[in-house]
């Protein structure tokens, strides 16, 4: 039996490479991971952004370079259409005397003038960082929220995409009829099925750890990713067959695959965005649970019970998808 | 004449094809979940977390000083988790931050250390001195630690300063101008995606459909041009676009859109996406293999959205991808005071730059039927 689930899934991986398909997949992920560290430098930046008339005056663009992201332009025009854009930079514009105006968009937060308007201050009373009360102290933690976000949405998507990979499995075997071949072959349908999911773990988890360990996520417990990766393919796995099932073209394919985007997207920005009070709206949502364990898996705070806790409700939505679904599968691959 | 029959007749097609009730429905869903999920306002405060290791004097007037900032001019008692203990609190909340003062240096360390939030210990030194000690993470740029540093100098708390800082004029180029809530910022990245930019995949996929029928060589063979088949097939997307568009659009925001420019915009990039679209798939036999083209290209259009969220971090190679545009257009076209110039010159942009590539896809097109 077990054999005959792995000769399944090697000729689902040659048939998937010979169409190139397993080969994007698996690359997708390496996509991802070399433009997450590409964007990372620039994520860390979270500081008060200025703009400042160039050449206008020198001592002062200095100053504010240690404290701020500082842009320089050549006119006040170009200054007010950089100030209106959707971000919240302000400018600072030399006023009648020798002091200075803040030129703001109207809806900047108020904290970010007053920060600017007091850095405006300390430079015309030349106030450094030398007499400070403050001290710092840090981590070492170098990886930036931003990216372990990144990586949590690019690791759930790795595992969509097996999901399509199999929902296109399918469909291709629909058009070539070998469907009704299998049913004559010694393979029991359980372990067609069984031996169909597997390609739809492989590629996320390969993909996955692939990406982990471009971006930088090395000192986590990969026995922690593989088993979120592992049960998060398993909702992408069902929706794969019952799309490959469903669809007998690609072209209503591509349209539902979309309703399996929103769930994805809908689950990170609810978690990341959402007050508390409305976080039992996404409880329903494996995506969201997977979201939530990927975060303990990336920032390596999660035990063991909080894992198999997350993976464990995962599971359970998807055994309950799967009991819903079961006989429609069935019955598709009859 | 001809190509208005093409459209005609592939508008009737895809009033009986799934794929049009499901942009429909999808159009529906997004709506319901704009209305009834999205709040108005995200919860988007900052929780700041702080020990007052002080003499209880000077505790006194760091907590007074909290008071005025609060909403309600109260604190009051709360039980917040870190590191799966439960520690008291006493929580102050301003227009911009939630600000919780702890009891002890265990449950600081345990936020810092476990729930990785920065946190700042405040207490005196041997020479009796305040001192604000910042427990950051490590991923924090140096501008960031600078300004904590600078905005702790002993002399930035003298009279004079404040004294200045309030005189420093501010003038606002929008005055009186309430800004997009955060429910009617979220339009932009929906019209972007269910609508410009599905477009690039929806026609891909349409192509191999008919391409699988036969029906674009069966087209070589009739008095119609390639380019009419093309057209009518982006013509068709456009319409559902427009639909979705209206259907998302008109609930949540009323009549304060400029719906004609919206309606222009629509067109010109959803013409661009499809001839985007088009050009891709001109180089692939069938869907499987254009799919990881698709898809890389997706997921770029897909990373503005980002920068569109985090305002701070917009470096400049992310504004030439073409969502970006579409992102910022849709939301200077549903904003009062948009502004309207930008969104007609990237309107312009995309129709020049779409026909461009619809010209480059027509061509490919008639010599792959020929091959």
């Amino acid at each position: 039996m077990i054999r005959k689930i792995f000769l399944i899934f090697k000729r689902d991986l040659i048939v998937s490479t010979r169409n190139f398909i397993t080969m994007y997949i698996i690359v997708v992920p390496i996509i991802f991971a070399i433009i997450i560290n590409v964007f990372s430098p620039g994520i860390n930046d979270t500081t008060v952004e200025i703009v400042l008339l160039k050449g206008e005056n020198q001592a002062q663009e200095d100053f504010f370079k240690q404290f701020a992201k500082v842009e320089l332009l050549d006119t006040i025009e170009a200054i007010e259409e950089r100030v209106i854009k959707r971000d919240n930079i302000v400018a600072v514009l030399p006023h009648k005397t020798d002091d200075y105006f803040i030129l703001t968009q109207g809806n900047e937060p108020e904290y970010i003038v007053d920060y600017v308007k007091y850095l405006t201050t300390f430079e015309h009373f030349d106030i450094g960082m030398e007499d400070s009360m403050a001290e710092i102290v840090d981590y070492g933690r170098d990886l930036p929220p931003l990216k372990k976000l990144m990586v949590n949405a690019a690791m759930m998507f790795s595992a969509v995409l097996g999901g399509m990979v199999i929902a296109l499995n399918i469909v291709e075997e629909k058009t070539d009829n070998t469907i009704s071949a299998i049913h004559l072959s010694p393979v029991s349908r359980l372990g067609f099925i069984a031996g169909k999911s597997l390609i739809g773990v492989f590629i996320p988890v390969v993909g996955t750890f692939l990406m982990l360990l471009i971006t930088g996520f090395k000192d986590i417990n990969y026995f922690h990713a593989f088993l979120m990766v592992a049960t998060s393919c398993i909702i992408s796995i069902l929706i794969g067959f019952i799309e490959g099932i469903n669809n007998d073209d690609v072209m209503t394919a591509a349209g539902n695959m979309k309703l399996l985007f929103l769930p994805l997207f809908g689950s990170v920005a609810g978690a990341e965005l959402l007050a508390e009070k409305w976080q039992p709206l996404f409880y329903w949502n494996p995506f969201y649970w997977t979201y939530k364990g990927n975060n303990l898996v990336l920032s390596d705070s999660g035990t063991w019970i909080d894992i198999l806790t997350y993976s464990g409700l995962v599971l359970g939505i998807s055994m309950l998808v799967f009991m819903v679904l079961a006989p429609k599968i069935r019955k598709g691959l009859e | 004449m001809k190509l208005w029959y093409s459209f005609t007749k592939e508008l009737n097609l895809s009033a009986k094809s799934w794929y049009f009730y499901i942009e429909m429905g999808m159009a529906v869903v997004l709506l319901l979940i704009l209305i009834f999920l999205v709040p108005e306002k995200f919860e988007n405060r900052s929780s700041e977390y702080l020990y007052l290791d002080l003499p209880k004097v000077v505790k006194d007037q760091y907590r007074e000083a909290l008071l005025e900032k609060d909403l309600d001019e109260s604190s009051e008692w709360v039980e917040v988790k870190a590191n799966k203990k439960n520690y008291r609190a006493e929580l102050y909340e301003t227009d911009e931050s939630k600000i919780y003062l702890l009891e002890n240096m265990e449950a600081l360390n345990a936020f810092s250390g476990s729930e990785r939030v920065p946190t700042v210990h405040v207490h005196v030194n041997k020479d009796s001195q305040i001192i604000h000690t910042y427990y950051l993470q490590g991923y924090e740029t140096q501008k960031l630690k600078n300004l904590l540093l600078v905005f702790h100098n002993q002399k930035a708390e003298l009279d004079v300063i404040d004294e200045y800082s309030d005189n420093i004029v501010v003038r606002s180029i929008y005055q009186n101008i309430e800004p997009l809530s955060d429910r009617q910022n979220l339009i932009p990245v929906f019209l972007t995606f269910n609508g410009s930019l599905m477009s690039l995949f929806i026609i891909s996929a349409y192509i191999f459909l008919d391409k699988n029928e036969g029906i674009i060589k069966a087209y070589a063979v009739t008095a119609s041009s390639v380019w009419h088949y093309l057209l009518s097939k982006i013509g068709v997307i456009l319409l559902t676009s427009i639909a979705t568009t209206l259907i998302i659009t008109i609930p949540v925001m009323g009549f304060q859109p400029d719906y004609l420019t919206m309606i222009l915009f629509l067109i010109t990039s959803g013409f661009f996406a499809a001839s985007l679209g088009l050009y891709i798939t001109s180089f692939y036999k069938d869907i499987i293999q254009a799919f990881g083209a698709l898809y890389i290209v997706i997921v770029i259009m897909i990373m503005p959205n980002i920068s569109y969220f985090t305002p701070s971090w917009d470096p400049d190679w992310i504004k030439i991808i073409p969502s970006y545009i579409m992102l910022q257009s849709f939301k200077e076209i549903i904003s009062i005071n948009g502004n309207i110039d930008y969104v007609r010159v990237a309107s312009l942009g995309f129709a020049v730059l779409g026909l461009d590539i619809f010209v480059l896809a027509n061509y490919r097109f008639k010599k792959t039927l020929t091959l």
